[in-house]
Formats: structure tokens, sequence, C-alpha cells
């Protein structure tokens, strides 16, 4: 018990007086002499700490565990969960709805995160510009995507691409006769995305920091050298924006694969018509509460990690061949 | 300044345990009081509905309370689908309602897993009279013995139709008419007036089992389904066909006017529903709806019977004395029928019948419509739902709106439904 308490804070320590050792002005030691803290300050942080520690135990590793035990089981919430290997992932492959929800929300990411990321860009881009009136423009380009996760926002986006609706007016008034997109399988789903790209704000305001940050001096030099706008923005904004264009394109798409609320709402709750917006967690969210398959939901859920993971880990690994960072840095 | 802090800390566990002390002290005094010795007893009733269900459920809860003093009802509501995933999670933790609005579709689901109470034992005590309800509804929710709900009104399946298109092609539907008249007279309001003649009833399970019990069978059996691919690939293969040539409603529009019905938003001429949801077409709508009979194959056989709505007990209720009490008035009260009127459909006592007399249309539509049936004879009763018929209903509706969408084929929707409605079977 001794033994466990102390080993913490030296570990603590010890970590301390190598970032001062780095960062000090003359690598001298550290104010406090090095020593390290006492145990009745480690037993005072763990005790600040202990409601974080309760909540991460009990709320989230907790039920994380539980979970993946569910996921070799069949549970239908009332009787006890019967071990049944790997039978729910067998039966997911088997299952043609599973492969819809895959495609579903495979084609949002493949499709919205990069439409949204390139709005946002567009947008800060101009936005980055002097001009009369900026503050205006970034908060109003910004707003959407403060409602933009609202339950009110999908029901008016639902509103806006019904039958006989505003979209399907205007796009009669240019000579397409399409329809309203809510009842169409084939155009549901882009519906959803334009609701996606609409909430560009976030990735936006990252791309404006990250754009204020590339030195004038550059773009002056290309200038005098002759280089057009398309130039410009090839070889200067996007390498040197590149590290925060990384970090918006992970954000974005881990946030995509998580697709659900929006997704749920404009199709009044039924994930279609003909499943054509079964994105991967309303068909988890089915499966686990309406039909009783809590196995089968966690066995779900699970993948969803793995192939998340999956997926930024590529991204990680391929941030080498196109991510830029300043000297000194990686 | 440390010892300082121990001291106020000291002072602040002595006043947290003083605190937690009388909080114990309050909490045991509850306890007490909610036990024999004759204290306010407080019981949970939710239900689903709309906001005016809601209503109404509430002043007659307000009744309740004045009349029986030591009882206080909490109330709750949700949607349809909302409230059985709420109830789900509820009853897994082992936190259900004490009173559920309820029906056929779940009593074999939940009598499985020991949610439901048993309310005969209450019936033998005298809280809960049994006296009194309309013919058919008197063992309305038995099962192995077992009285699990009690019905607070009755319904049947009817044919809702937009009256001023059926008068203009000179259509009127009487007792007796067959699918062949049925479908003449689409055909005729299709070439007349370029409107569907129907919604497109090939998703609704409840008018397929009526087709289904008029030629000998029925959708469900006590642990299984009654029917097979043979009978439905027919059926949808027919469907698809009628969608195609405008019968019935372009499926595209009917999913973006949801959750409203496709007849009160003029799409269709017609649709299949419970005889208790025509209520809601007049607020829906801008024409005048009526109620016409089942068609059947022979002209006599139709396979109606009376559904209904019921009220439930949950098993771990502390109180099912209180509960059954609630029940019983909920059932018994005049008052609660006038108030109620036939939202939950004709009240099931005669009581509650007598109490309310109906002055609006559609509520008088819905009488005279019930009366008919009746009278014609034509009533059955109801065939058993196993557990995991609420699932493969909704699989039902879902495949049936993606075959009419022209996305599957009619053998693959048929393959897909019995696929889901196995593994329903075996998951409930």
């Amino acid at each position: 018990m001794t033994h466990i308490q102390i080993s913490p804070g030296a570990v603590v320590s010890g970590d301390d007086r190598s970032v001062t050792e780095r960062s000090g002005p003359e690598g001298g030691a550290p104010p406090d002499g090095g020593k390290p803290p006492g145990r009745r300050e480690n037993l005072a942080g763990y005790l600040f700490m202990s409601p974080w520690i309760a909540g991460f135990l009990f709320l989230i590793a907790g039920p994380m565990v539980f979970s993946l035990y569910l996921s070799f089981t069949e549970y239908n919430l009332f009787e006890a969960p019967r071990w049944i290997g790997l039978q729910n992932f067998t039966d997911m492959f088997a299952d043609p709805r599973w492969r819809q929800s895959v495609k579903v929300t495979s084609w949002y990411v493949l499709i919205g995160t990069p439409v949204k990321l390139a709005a946002a860009l567009a947008v800060a881009m101009l936005l980055a510009q002097k001009r009369w009136g900026q503050s205006f423009y970034r908060a109003a380009f910004y707003a959407p995507s403060l409602i933009g996760a609202s339950v009110s926002a999908a029901i008016v986006w639902r509103a806006l691409f019904s039958d006989d609706a505003i979209v399907d007016r205007t796009q009669k008034v240019f000579g397409f006769e399409v329809g309203g997109w809510i009842g169409d399988p084939s155009m549901i789903i882009y519906a959803l995305i334009a609701l996606t790209v609409w909430q560009f704000g976030a990735p936006m305001v990252i791309f404006l920091a990250g754009l204020k940050q590339v030195p004038r001096e550059l773009y002056e030099a290309a200038e005098v050298d002759g280089a057009g706008p398309w130039r410009r923005f090839f070889h200067i904004t996007l390498p040197m924006i590149s590290p925060v264009l990384f970090f918006n394109v992970l954000l974005e798409t881990i946030h995509s694969f998580q697709i659900f609320g929006s997704a749920y709402i404009v199709s009044n709750g039924s994930c279609g018509p003909a499943d054509a917006t079964l994105v991967y967690t309303c068909y988890l969210y089915e499966q686990g509460f309406v039909n009783s398959r809590m196995g089968f939901a966690s066995a779900m859920g699970w993948l969803l990690l793995v192939a998340v993971g999956l997926v930024t880990a590529v991204l990680f690994w391929s941030q080498k061949r196109w991510v830029h960072y300043e000297e000194g840095g990686r | 300044m440390s010892r300082n802090n121990g001291m106020d800390r000291r002072q602040l566990l002595k006043l947290a345990g003083l605190s937690a002390a009388g909080l114990g002290l309050t909490a045991a005094g509850c306890g007490s009081g909610s036990g024999g010795s004759g204290g306010p007893v407080t019981i949970r009733h939710s239900w689903w509905g709309a906001d005016d269900r809601a209503k109404k459920v509430q002043q007659c809860v307000g009744l309740f309370e004045k009349k029986h003093p030591k009882i206080k009802v909490k109330t709750d509501f949700q949607q349809y689908p909302d409230f059985w995933k709420k109830f789900n999670t509820q009853a897994a933790g082992g936190n259900p309602p004490d009173v559920i609005q309820n029906a056929v579709t779940f009593l074999r689901k939940y009598e499985a897993k020991n949610v439901l109470l048993d309310l005969s034992p209450q019936v033998e005590k005298g809280n809960l009279d049994l006296g009194g309800f309309r013919a058919g509804l008197e063992k309305f929710a038995e099962i192995d013995g077992k009285l699990l709900g009690v019905p607070v009104g009755s319904n049947s399946m009817a044919l809702v139709i937009d009256e001023k298109v059926y008068e203009k092609a000179g259509i009127t539907p009487e007792i007796g008419w067959t699918w062949d008249d049925w479908l003449a007279g689409m055909q005729k309001i299709r070439s007349g007036q370029k409107i569907a003649g129907d919604a497109g009833p090939h998703g609704v399970m409840y008018l397929y089992d009526l087709i289904l019990r008029q030629n000998g069978k029925a959708f469900f059996t006590e642990d299984g389904m009654g029917f097979g691919e043979a009978e439905l690939l027919p059926y949808w293969t027919e469907a698809l066909e009628r969608v195609k040539a405008g019968l019935y409603a372009d499926p595209n529009k009917v999913e973006q006017i949801k959750p409203a019905s496709a007849t009160a938003k003029g799409l269709s001429a017609g649709e299949f529903t419970w005889d208790n949801f025509s209520v809601r077409y007049s607020a829906e709508g801008k024409s005048s709806y009526g109620l016409a009979p089942i068609p059947s194959t022979d002209g006599k056989k139709t396979g109606q019977y009376l559904g209904s709505l019921m009220l439930s007990g949950t098993a771990r209720t502390k109180h099912p004395a209180e509960v059954a009490t609630f029940i019983s008035f909920m059932t018994h009260d005049p008052e609660v029928a006038r108030i109620m009127g036939y939202d939950r459909g004709v009240p099931a006592t005669t009581a509650q019948f007598e109490a309310f007399q109906p002055t609006d249309a559609p509520s008088k539509a819905i009488a005279a419509y019930e009366t008919s049936i009746a009278d014609a004879g034509v009533l059955e009763p109801i065939t058993p739902h196993p557990a995991g018929a609420d699932v493969i209903e909704a699989a039902f509706l879902r495949i049936g709106a993606d075959l009419a969408l022209g996305k599957t084929s009619p053998k693959d929707s048929v393959k897909q439904f019995f696929s889901e409605a196995k593994t329903a079977l075996a998951a409930n």
C-alpha cells in the first residue's frame, strides 16, 4: 500500500525535473530544489481527483469492459447474458442490413468530410482578409455549427428538403424535377451531407488560426517571382497549414463515423427510406434498444472503435508524406 | 493554518454525519408511511400517445387522487416507439413504472421476462373489478391463467376513406363488399380523379393478419409465424405492381409527409388503420373522412376482432393493491369515460360505454362503425402474438415500404422479412 502511494509521486517528481531541466533558462536546478512532493500532498491530489477517477471507473472504464464481455454474448436485457463466442461478429457479416450500414457510413465519411473541410478552408480564406465587418461575418459563418448539432436544425432540414418544400421548388425553377430528397433513397444521404457541410464553423475557426500563422513575406516573395493565386495556394498556403489541416481531417473523420442524431431525426426515426440513412450507429441503436439485442449492439460498438482506430492509425502514418512541420518540429 | 483546516474539516464531517442521519430518519419515516400504516402511497403510471391524450389522462389522475387521497399517481408519457425503448431500459434496470399502457403485441414478450404483474389475486381481494366488461373483452389479456392486463377500450381495423373522393367516384362501400369490389373502386378513382386509391396497405401487419384469417390462417401462432413465403410473395409482388400502376400512393411522397397520414394529406383516397385513429384525420386534413368496412374474399368473413389498449401492472411494484385500485378506477369510473372519449378506443365496460355519448362527428362515426360490425356478426377471437411480435411488426412495415420504393425485389424482401422474423423470435 505504502509502496503504491509513493511510486506515482516519485514518477511525477522525476518528470518535473526533466521538464524543468529542458525548459529552464540555464538548465539550472529546479526552484524547489527537486524535493519530491510530500505524501500528504500526493494524497490531497488524489483526493481532489477522486470524483473524476470514480466517474471514469464507474461511468467509462467499467461499462466499456462490460460491453466488451457482452459483445461475446447473447443478451436481451432481461435474461442473464449467454456466452456465444464470436457468433455476434459472424452474424454481423452475414447481415445485409449491417453491410448496408457500413456502406452508408463509409459514403457519408468519404464524401462529407472532404467537402466540409473544403468549405471550411474556403470560407476561412475569405474571412482571413481584412475587410469591413469582418467579425460579424466570422460570427455569422460560425453560428450554424453552434446550432447545427441540435434536434431543431435537423427538423428544419427535413422540412427544407421535403417534397414541394423550398429545395424542391428551387430545383424546379432550374428545370430539375427530382422531387423532395427526404423520400428518395438515392438523394436523402446528400441532404445529410449538406447538413454536416453546413456546420463547418469549428474547422473553419481552426483554419483561420492556421492561416494567420503563415508569414506574409512568403506571399510577397512569390508574387515578386510572378506566382499566381493558385500557385501561391498550392505551394505556400497548403503546405504551411498542413499540420492544421491534418488536425482537422483527423477530428472530422472521427466525428463523421459517429453520426447519429441528424440521420435519426431527418429520417423521422426510421433511418430510411429503404435504409438509405441507416448509418452505423443508427443500426446499433436499433439492434440494442428496439430489438433488445444488446450483445450484438456491443459487438457493433467495439468493431466501430477498432475501425476508427485503424483509420486514425492510417492517417497518422500518412502524415509523413504530406504534413510539413516547421524546422525544429518533427 | 493546517490545524485550522483540520478543525474545519472535522466540523464539516460532523455536520455531514448529522445531516446524513437526518436523511436516514426521513427516509425511514417515508418507509413506514408507505407501508401498512395507511400513509400516502405513490405509484407511477406511464403511457404512449400525443399531448391531448396526456391532458386527458392527467385529468383522470386528478379525479382519482381526489377520490383516493391516500394514493398519489406520478405520470409520464412518450410517443409510441420511444415509450417502449424507455420501458425496456427501465424494466431491465428493475425500475419500471407501476402501471403502463399496454397492447397485445407485447403481452407474451414481457410475460416471458416476468415483467408483468398477475392481477388475478387482486381480483379475488376485491381491489380490481372485472364485472361489466363488454362482450369479447372479459378475458382479453389472460395468458396461461394469468391476468396480465385490463382493456380500457376496444378498437377494430377499418378502412378510412376520403368521403368526397368516394362520392365523386360514385362508390358506396358496404358490409359484404369484396377485395375485387375494392380494387375496381380504386381503379375508378385513379382513372377519374388521378389520385391513388390507397396509401399502400402492404406494410400494415394488422391488415395482412385479417387477409390471412379470411383464408383460414393467421399472422402469428402462439410461438411463431402463421404463414410462409408462399403466401407473402404473391401479396407483395401484386403490391409493387399496384404502386407502379398508381393505385397505391407514391411511396416517395408518403415517406416525406410522415408522421402525417397519406389520406389526410390528399395522397390517397383511403387507407387501412384502427378505427379510433380516425379522430386525427379531420384535424390533419381538409376533406371529410368516414369509416368503411373491411373487404373480404367471400363477402362474409372479414377476419376482424376487437383489438384493445389495456392497462397492466408491473411485477416489481411494491403496491399491487393500489395498482389494481387505479386500474379498476380507470376502467369503470363513468367520469373517466366522459374525459377520455374514444381516444383509446370505445370504452371497454358498459358503465363507461353508456357514460360517454359522442357528439362530435368522428366519435359518432366510430360508435356507428363498431355497432355495425358487431351487428354483422363478423367479430372473431383475437389470435395470439408471440414474444418478438413488436419487432416483427416493425420489420414488416419497414420492408414493405422499402419494397414499394423499388429498392429490393419482392423475392428478396420476402426473404429478408422471414430472416428478420426468425432472429426476432429467437432473441425475445
